[in-house]
């Protein structure tokens, strides 16, 4: 069963979230939304119902938090609880839900990134765990490490430095290139010290990106085939295809719907027009088959 | 991150809390008219909350997105707001700050929606600790025969409608208001809160706030002078 760092929210029945939270952390600029990319479709072609979503997103705060980031105009203790009820909101209305649903929910970042960010700011550590304890603990949490001076050839040759990424909210200095590895050094620093207190499994990110995604899949498979393992002893256990058999391409070998696939049957409320998470596709036509998928899942 | 009670600003923090039609703001208003004419810089705090998260509450509301976690958080992120814009400001420049309502209210209104009560009042250790805060204590139903002479029904959130106890607003208010006087009678003895008997005539209760503040203004006094 799941269970929480230590709150429990008001109305959070965790008895019945039979679904898988996988959480992917690492700092800006690290490849996190490639993987991701890459394991929805990959979980997907499993049999998987997959919610992928991240930081700022929900429909409550979500813009707001934009637009506030855009006028730098909130204090360090508002900005974190900003972050706060943004977290929330989405553990709520779309992580639960999903879990509930059965979903494999991928996570764009989690609490840990937040507890990072407001360390780094000077928040007091005990006080911004506190705050964060009514998260849901993952299943797994994936951390992609990387070191300071590898980071910086991929963020200056791509997209280049960002006013938050180089935390030029933090330091005095004028200097964005000095500034980002500074706040970026005291980021990873944070990440430690979190990857050995909420037992992450790291994961180098200085290989290409292929060789991450396959220590990523089979990391995945082991969270998912405990699973499979306690509920169907008798189902067959689901190969993972090996590093040379992966082609350059992400086509994972198709694996039959198995009893260990966790099919949706039940879209997680959005609000109407507003900016969510986006659940899997095509769900329309699959839905007398999650059904009775779910019922027999039910049944066993 | 200096938490509730660490801090120590040249300023002073009055603070009033108790439940709607206890009567607390017209006794904050006599308050402020008296230290001003005594020739205090006291600055009434009204707050105007920064525009992001003023939108995101209003629509929260509005459209009933909130959850009592939401509704907790996004008003402790408005609180924390005024808190580092508005009211450490002053502190620090020595004002007399009066506050209608301060952390209590949250207290009271967060755990009568069902958050856990250690939880919260974490939530809100960054918070100043005030130097004199007082509790309008007031029967249910003599606030509740105030509150309807002054106006017309209410909100979806004030009378905790979200918590589905009845569709009624008027009974919904009274149950809600009816927690949150449980949990206020708890906070006042762990917070050191002084209990003023709203019931008293006006003048009577307004004699007892000043009696207190100005036991602790002296010093506020001589820190004006001194340099």
């Amino acid at each position: 069963m799941k269970t929480t760092n230590g709150v429990t929210l008001p109305g959070m029945e965790l008895s019945d979230l039979v679904g898988k939270l996988i959480v992917i952390e690492g700092t800006d600029g690290v490849g996190r939304s490639t993987q991701i990319a890459l394991l929805k479709e990959w979980l997907e072609q499993k049999g998987h119902a997959v919610l992928d979503t991240g930081l700022s997103r929900s429909g409550l705060v979500g813009k707001g938090i934009k637009r506030a980031k855009e006028g730098h105009t909130l204090g360090r203790i508002t900005l974190t609880l900003f972050y706060g009820t943004d977290f929330s909101d989405r553990l709520e209305h779309e992580i639960v839900p999903a879990l509930r649903a059965g979903f494999v929910v991928l996570t764009d970042r989690y609490i840990y990134s937040l507890i990072a960010r407001a360390i780094v700011r000077g928040l007091d550590p005990e006080w911004v765990r506190k705050v964060y304890s009514f998260a849901i603990k993952p299943d797994a949490v994936f951390y992609l490490k990387i070191g300071v001076d590898d980071l910086i050839p991929r963020v200056v040759f791509t997209r280049g430095f960002d006013y938050w990424e180089s935390g030029m909210d933090v330091y005095t200095t004028e200097d964005m290139y000095e500034s980002f590895r500074r706040y970026q050094t005291s980021m990873l620093e944070q990440f430690d010290h979190l990857a050995e207190e909420y037992k992450f499994k790291v994961i180098d990110a200085t290989p290409e990106p292929r060789k991450i995604f396959e220590k990523l899949r089979a990391g995945i498979t082991k969270v998912l085939e405990g699973e499979a393992h306690r509920q169907a002893p008798d189902s067959p256990v689901i190969a993972v295809p090996t590093a040379a058999a992966m082609p350059a391409v992400p086509v994972p070998a198709p694996t039959p719907i198995t009893s260990a696939s966790r099919i949706m049957h039940k879209t997680p409320e959005a609000e109407p027009g507003e900016e969510r998470a986006t659940a899997s596709p095509a769900k329309p036509k699959s839905e007398p088959v999650a059904e009775a998928d779910a019922k027999s899942e039910v049944a066993r | 991150m200096k938490r509730y009670g660490e801090h120590r600003f040249p300023g002073r923090l009055f603070v009033v809390e108790g439940i709607d039609g206890s009567g607390k703001s017209t006794q904050l208003m006599l308050l402020h008219q008296w230290l001003k004419s005594e020739g205090y810089g006291v600055v009434f705090s009204e707050w105007n909350s920064s525009l992001v998260v003023k939108d995101t509450t209003k629509r929260g509301k509005k459209k009933k997105l909130l959850t009592p976690a939401t509704f907790c958080l996004i008003h402790a992120t408005d609180f924390a707001d005024r808190m580092e814009r508005n009211i450490i400001p002053l502190l620090k420049a020595g004002a007399i700050v009066l506050c209608d309502r301060y952390i209590y209210t949250a207290f009271a209104r967060d755990i009568a929606r069902g958050l856990d009560p250690a939880w919260v009042r974490e939530l809100y250790s960054f918070a100043v600790k005030p130097t004199g805060a007082f509790y309008f204590r007031v029967p249910l139903e003599v606030s509740i025969t105030r509150l309807h002479a002054a106006r017309n029904g209410f909100k979806y959130y004030e009378a905790g409608l979200d918590l589905g106890m009845t569709e009624d607003p008027d009974e919904s208010f009274r149950l809600f208001q009816g927690r949150i006087v449980e949990e206020y009678e708890k906070i006042v003895p762990e917070f050191g809160l002084n209990v003023i008997d709203a019931t008293l005539p006006i003048e009577t209760q307004q004699e007892q706030m000043r009696e207190l503040v100005i036991s602790k203004l002296e010093r506020a006094k001589q820190l004006r002078v001194a340099p």
